[in-house]
């Protein structure tokens, strides 16, 4: 029989995960979220230049492929700006100020929803449809898949804040160990401060759309500078 | 956990629904024809049920139907339970990891030892009916002229055996072995994500049911590659093919991405990197590749989704796009998934062979090398799958050399394995034989492959038997008999029965006899010109073709000696096997036989890796002196 366990010992009794082990999951999944998002929208980039240099038929980008530079500004500054604001909330966070970062996601949450909305007011006024050649299918398409993650990055923020607006009136404590660990036998009422679960969250997601950000400016740069 | 868990009495709605495979089913059946009535009411097109009254070609409501039938599929297997909690703000509330009873192979469970049981059936369902496909496409080539299947319908054989084999085999190794065993090999009493390690199955099976539709929809023309022109040319049953790839696809990139952050956050006190056992790091090097390559699919296959749907153009000339493109981004995916078929095929063998050799693994860190090395260069191989599509000529000597160059790394895990053997006490019981299999068919694949690397001999075979043959030596050769491999050696420990050893060996036999007598003709037959996926072939290769057809049908009933084994043994004879009978060091033998839910009462502490046979006898793992938790 083998000394590291046993049938018999109950689940219920056998130690709690360390509290940091949450987080420390969550750091490097959104660190390695990052790097396929990033190999998702290499794909788009390799498109863009490789449609470019053929010109096949001369129909990389007809004269009136021509989207509008403003909006897509805009989309691009409030992405960022949602990411800054939830960078500043995870500061307040750490420095306990809880209705500051729930103040600053807020507003994080309904930047990104604007700048989806804007992106659906672009598409609609664009002139061009995706069959207008190279150009229009690379810029629907990057656009449409950018709008989808950032929709589920917005899910991921709204997560958090929900838990934080939930539990504002409870004290934030140390978690025991076991609290915050993400251990998926542990049920709701289990989970004496929800609060961890915000914790160990915030800093990932804080990565992870700021990284978004910075591709969401990348595709600004190729569509509507270059 | 420090908390004993108090039992919650769930609601009245939610104990009627119940949340398994079957109201996931019924939820699965309802999202298609929600999703097929919107798609329809959009796009105002004709309207055919499952192709009744000719073949509905509405991609939009197809492809919504997939979608909201998947979405249907997850929310009855439970799935939207937990970001319905957590939107609402709050934390999770389902148990979804239940101790006992069949059911909780039959829905979400948390449990990374029943989802790696879940996986070891689901993807041998699969690998049936795509063994299945490869019977019938033997049964036609009994005859140069076409005898038993239309050419389009030959066509739709070959694209689902090749697409559900690549598809669905991409987790041969990872989704039954990697999740059921690194956890308990690295100390860890779970998975980082348990959610989405479930979600990874459960995504894979909706996938696989999906492409199984595609004969509703008149098939698909393209092989497992789905090239363009065809892809945007071909009907509905097309859309099947890309929501299954680009479910595979997103199934293996959570797949990859969960395994690396437990391998990183989840080892256990003293499991340095220089101790993880040989396996953790053949899938680590494997999660990598699935993690960044996956992507690059579901990109690719999403533009070829926007050509059917919304009419963009990135694969048509006329309209400013290229099928050129298609081809570089599947193969910027496709020739590392070639490595996640191959990589975790070393690594069985490599963590097999010091266990039946009663060695040390010779050259631990030359071995982890070699992967790493794979892993790397198999991103600079991909143009050499487009050698004969036109590219620029003085991009060839590059890629030919990239191409080469791989058979260094693979070289040192071959070298590795060799060297184990060199003055074992060589055990050759059944795992061990599917292990030395390994190195001969991977070495005709290897040496099969330089003549593909090289463009001039390229020229001649490319699209020829000769590739198809070379494949099947490297991914049959390499991963399936060290699938088979694993599950020998490992069901002992998973199920707590052994599997019978003589029909062990009896499978053994005929399958490697009948797997080579199967391939090996097939180089002749490229060399003499004989094309793959055209249903007629020239009189003078009957002959061929017919020895071929007879061995793969022989190979086929080696696969029914194993299923008879593996359910007698489990289901009927039910032989309880020691706890550790193959006197193995690692970890996982040191558990009880099946393992506890919760796998240690304390996590351990390592002190050596798991390969000091032939030492003076010393554990690599110790009970931890006190309760303490993941390393970081």
């Amino acid at each position: 029989m083998s000394d590291v366990a046993h049938p018999a010992t109950e689940y219920s009794i056998v130690e709690g995960e360390p509290p940091e082990l949450m987080g420390r999951n969550l750091n490097s999944a959104g660190h390695l979220l990052a790097s396929a998002t990033a190999f998702f929208f290499l794909a788009f980039v390799f498109a863009y230049f490789y449609l470019r240099s053929l010109n096949n038929d001369h129909l990389w980008r007809p004269k009136h492929v021509d989207p509008s530079l403003t909006l897509g500004t805009l989309v691009m500054a409030l992405t960022v700006a949602s990411a800054l604001l939830v960078r500043l909330g995870v500061l307040d966070h750490r420095a306990a100020r809880r209705a500051q970062w729930r103040l600053k996601g807020a507003l994080a949450l309904v930047a990104g929803l604007i700048a989806i909305v804007l992106q659906f007011v672009e598409w609609v006024s664009a002139g061009f449809g995706p069959a207008d050649g190279g150009y229009a299918s690379v810029f629907i398409g990057w656009t449409a898949f950018n709008v989808l993650f950032v929709l589920g990055t917005l899910f991921w923020l709204e997560n958090l804040l929900a838990t934080a607006f939930r539990y504002r009136r409870i004290p934030s404590g140390a978690p025991a160990p076991g609290e915050a660990s993400g251990d998926a036998g542990r049920l709701g009422h289990d989970i004496a401060d929800p609060l961890s679960l915000v914790r160990s969250g915030l800093e990932s997601l804080s990565f992870y759309w700021a990284f978004l950000a910075g591709l969401g400016v990348l595709a600004w740069i190729v569509l509507y500078l270059i | 956990m420090s908390a004993v868990a108090v039992e919650v009495r769930p609601p009245l709605w939610r104990r009627l629904i119940g949340f398994n495979a079957l109201t996931a089913v019924v939820f699965g059946i309802g999202g298609y024809y929600l999703g097929w009535f919107i798609g329809h009411h959009i796009n105002g097109a004709s309207v055919a049920y499952l192709g009744v009254g000719g073949i509905d070609q509405n991609d939009l409501s197809v492809f919504l139907g997939y979608f909201l039938g998947v979405a249907g599929f997850l929310i009855g297997m439970g799935f939207g339970v937990y970001p319905w909690a957590r939107l609402r703000g709050y934390p999770p509330s389902l148990r979804e990891k239940e101790q006992q009873g069949v059911g909780r192979y039959f829905g979400l469970c948390t449990d990374h030892k029943v989802v790696g049981i879940q996986y070891l059936c689901g993807i041998g369902l699969f690998f049936f009916i795509g063994g299945l496909n490869a019977m019938l496409i033997r049964v036609e080539l009994l005859s140069p002229a076409r005898q038993v299947f239309p050419a389009g319908q030959y066509l739709t054989l070959v694209g689902m055996h090749g697409t559900m084999m690549m598809g669905i085999m991409s987790s041969a190794i990872l989704g039954p072995f990697a999740n059921y065993f690194v956890p308990l090999m690295i100390g860890a009493r779970r998975m980082a994500f348990p959610r989405i390690e479930s979600l990874t199955f459960w995504l894979l099976m909706a996938g696989g049911a999906i492409l199984t539709t595609t004969i509703f929809f008149g098939g698909f023309p393209t092989g497992w590659t789905g090239y363009q022109p065809l892809n945007d040319q071909a009907n509905t049953g097309m859309d099947s093919y890309i929501v299954f790839f680009a479910l595979v696809g997103i199934s293996m990139c959570l797949l990859g991405l969960n395994m690396i952050a437990t391998i990183v956050t989840m080892r256990a006190p003293g499991l340095t990197w220089s101790r993880l056992p040989i396996f953790c790091w053949g899938v680590l090097s494997t999660a990598v590749l699935q993690l960044l390559a996956a992507p690059v699919l579901i990109a690719v296959l999403g533009m070829a989704m926007l050509d059917r749907t919304a009419q963009t153009t990135f694969f048509i000339p006329s309209g400013g796009g290229s099928p050129y493109l298609y081809q570089n981004l599947f193969w910027v995916f496709g020739h590392p998934e070639v490595y996640i078929l191959a990589l975790p095929g070393f690594a069985i063998v490599l963590e097999l062979l010091p266990v039946f050799a009663r060695k040390p693994l010779w050259g631990y860190r030359l071995a982890v090398a070699g992967m790493l090395g794979v892993t790397l260069l198999s991103w600079l191989v991909w143009q050499h799958h487009l050698f004969m599509s036109g590219i620029n000529s003085n991009l060839r000597p590059f890629y030919m050399l990239s191409t080469e160059l791989i058979s260094i790394p693979t070289g040192f895990t071959f070298l590795c394995g060799l060297m184990t053997l060199w003055r074992g006490q060589i055990r050759f019981t059944v795992p061990m034989l599917f292990c030395l299999a390994w190195f001969f068919n991977f070495l005709i694949g290897g040496l099969s492959g330089v003549f593909l690397s090289d463009v001039p001999s390229d020229v001649t075979t490319h699209g020829s038997f000769f590739s198809m043959a070379h494949f099947h030596y490297t991914i049959m050769g390499g991963l399936v008999f060290t699938f088979f491999a694993a599950i020998y050696y490992w069901i002992p420990k998973m199920t707590g029965f052994q599997l019978n050893e003589r029909l062990g060996k009896i499978h053994f036999w005929v399958m490697f006899i009948a797997f080579n007598s199967t391939f090996a003709p097939l180089f002749a037959a490229g060399f003499l010109g004989q094309a793959r996926r055209d249903v007629t072939y020239p009189a003078h290769l009957q002959f061929i073709n017919d020895w071929v057809s007879i061995s793969a049908f022989v190979l086929g009933a080696s696969m029914l000696v194993f299923l008879y084994n593996f359910v007698h043994s489990l289901l009927f004879a039910r032989i309880k096997a020691p706890v550790n009978p193959w006197s193995s060091l690692s970890i996982e033998w040191q558990l009880p036989s099946p393992v506890p839910v919760h796998n240690f009462d304390q996590i351990p502490v390592f002190t050596s890796d798991p390969y000091g046979y032939g030492e003076p006898s010393r554990p690599s793992a110790l009970p931890a002196a006190s309760p303490a938790g993941g390393s970081s």
